[in-house]
């Protein structure tokens, strides 16, 4: 039997799709350069600032971008498969924002093998994973997420004069990001002997959960002053909790990344800060740094990008 | 068979958008893609001819992933812990099975308490933390060929011809079909239902721990946040395959075929560059509208005979 319906419908699809990946620049035949951006997902703001500076970039200098990320931010083994094929389209740069630190490297390897420059942005790559692996990547362009969240643990001992009670959300535990991030504010923290950390639990990134575990914080310990959270998606889920129990005006919530939602909220005072790290100037910067590779340039190992306090 | 037809097409097509799409490289790239799905799509085909359905299997992945790192952190010859992962992963497989069986619950609702539970036990025993960096002899499960075929194809072409044989040749297959048509009849004929439904999820549990071993190789790393939604690719598999989500009918042969239809669909929206957001309407629209396809065809080939 024949399923005449079936075929027509996946050729439909197919030829649709085509008819895009032709609009988005892939010209069969026209040489020059194509560069591909792959993020954690494009469902969060950070990653389409992101992907907006790189096409600005790229729109500049006249090379063409791709920009492709799984549907769900921890979902490793999907940006895996999207390198793979990124690989077999033969692109000539590839600008990777790693899903899991050490989980990538197979990727990276493979890239490797293909001659392609493996560009890493935001997230850093397992040195260790790396260097066993024998893999090598062009460059790392991203802030320094120790001292972004040093700085943000600074900020809360200083609102609360040195002393008082805070709890923390944490994002995926062994992700390379939030660790770091959470390294540095317990560190900062660490310094004020009259401030503790009497809750620190994970929220996974989201904004949902983190709503939850900050209800929940908010039930075991009532007394604290501030929640610090490893992003703004989860300091947001935070603040709604606070608002849902009206506690708004005695906790100083603190984000991470400095999202427009994020930034709105500290104007309108339901939040007091977070640290702007800058995901344009990141994708811009490894674009750039992508042109320079494919014209011999020498560029630096590591490129960081500077990080500000918004409150 | 209607799903083979629909593959070849998507392939052909793929062929005229992009010269990247039939190369030899690629296309060991599609199926290598397809074969942590596939392996747990065919333990999802059996559940689902048995007229059950199984949502643990992503979570099972995980708590399988994290028996075999724990153990092989713990210089456990890797042999056994990769047994170990197996053992487990039926395990659990077998509490599904003893929920459903003697506990009379929905299947629905049995998986689902398993799926929430198997991701405590993972992230318990892992403290959340992923297990990396693996011998490079246990990673050549997943970077090792036998005549330039990836070894995870081999295992998983192996694994459906093994449940073919079963399926078409083997009594626990025929109740499987028997039992998705018709419980009350079977067990009447004298059938121990209980065993064999007890079975069919233990296999659920035993592939999509083979699965996790692939991964953990594929990745060089346990996560206990592996899988996540996988259950819900693997019945989009079985069920593009043209197996029947009422039971009784169906064929690893299409649940394979349906494995790759997905996987070929993500690697040429990849090429040709998709949006990312255009990806999933794609996708989301293959599996509806095959299914519909499938249904119309057949409820037009069975009007004439009766």
């Amino acid at each position: 039997m024949i399923r005449h319906g079936l075929r027509i419908i996946i050729g439909a699809l197919v030829a649709a799709a085509s008819v895009t990946g032709c609009n988005r620049g892939e010209k069969a035949g026209r040489p020059g350069p194509t560069l591909a951006l792959v993020v954690k997902t494009l469902n969060n703001a950070f990653f389409i600032e992101m992907e907006k500076g790189a096409r600005a970039a790229a729109d500049s200098l006249g090379i063409q971008l791709v920009v492709q990320a799984p549907e769900r931010e921890i979902d490793v083994e999907k940006q895996m498969q999207i390198v793979e094929d990124l690989i077999e389209r033969k692109v000539d740069v590839l600008l990777l924002v790693p899903s899991g630190s050490r989980e990538i490297v197979p990727a990276i390897v493979k890239a490797n093998a293909a001659n392609i420059p493996v560009v890493i942005v935001d997230t850093r790559v397992d040195a260790v994973a790396l260097k066993s692996a024998n893999a090598r990547i062009a460059t790392f362009i991203g802030s320094d997420n120790v001292d972004g969240g040093r700085i943000a643990g600074e900020f809360v001992a200083q609102k609360l004069g040195g002393k008082g009670k805070i709890a923390v959300l944490e994002g995926i535990p062994g992700h390379e990001t939030g660790d770091s991030r959470l390294r540095g504010f317990r560190n900062a923290i660490a310094k004020y002997p009259g401030l503790t950390i009497v809750a620190s639990q994970t929220a996974n990134w989201e904004r949902d959960q983190a709503f939850n575990v900050a209800q929940n914080i908010l039930q075991s310990h009532p007394d604290i002053q501030a929640i610090f959270a490893c992003n703004d998606v989860m300091a947001l889920g935070a603040v709604e909790a606070i608002a849902a129990a009206a506690r708004t005006k005695d906790i100083a919530v603190v984000g991470f990344d400095a999202q427009d939602d994020a930034r709105t909220a500290i104007q309108q005072g339901r939040m007091a800060a977070t640290i702007a790290q800058n995901p344009r100037e990141m994708g811009r910067l490894a674009v750039i740094s992508a042109s320079k590779l494919l014209r011999n340039q020498i560029i630096p190992a590591e490129q960081p990008v500077p990080i500000d306090l918004v409150k | 068979m209607g799903t083979l037809g629909g593959l070849l097409i998507l392939c052909i097509g793929l062929w005229i958008a992009t010269p990247h799409f039939v190369t030899v490289s690629n296309l060991v790239n599609v199926v290598q893609q397809s074969t942590i799905i596939g392996v747990i799509a065919v333990g999802m085909t059996f559940v689902i001819i048995s007229g059950g359905i199984d949502l643990s299997v992503g979570s099972l992945v995980a708590v399988a992933g994290i028996t075999f790192g724990t153990l092989a952190q713990a210089n456990v010859p890797l042999p056994l812990a990769a047994a170990g992962a197996l053992i487990a992963g039926t395990l659990c497989g077998a509490v599904n099975g003893a929920l459903i069986t003697i506990g009379r619950l929905p299947p629905f609702i049995a998986t689902l308490g398993m799926m929430s539970v198997a991701r405590g036990i993972a992230l318990m025993l892992s403290d959340g933390r992923p297990i990396s960096g693996f011998p490079a002899g246990f990673r050549a499960l997943a970077t090792g060929t036998v005549a330039g075929i990836p070894l995870p194809v081999i295992i998983m072409l192996a694994l459906y011809g093994a449940a073919h044989f079963v399926l078409t040749r083997v009594r626990l297959g025929r109740y499987t079909y028997a039992i998705g048509g018709n419980e009350e009849a079977t067990a009447l004929s004298g059938v121990n239902v209980r065993a064999y439904k007890t079975m069919v999820y233990c296999i659920s549990g035993f592939v999509s721990a083979l699965a996790s071993l692939l991964l953990v190789a594929r990745l060089n790393s346990a996560q206990p946040i592996a899988g996540i939604s996988y259950e819900l690719d693997a019945i989009a598999a079985v069920v593009i395959g043209g197996s029947s989500l009422l039971g009784g009918s169906g064929s690893v042969v299409g649940t394979l075929i349906g494995a790759l239809i997905m996987s070929v669909l993500r690697n040429g929206l990849n090429l040709l560059g998709v949006s990312s957001y255009l990806q999933q309407v794609a996708i989301g629209t293959v599996i509806v509208v095959a299914v519909l396809v499938d249904l119309a065809l057949r409820r037009r080939a069975s009007l004439p005979t009766g």
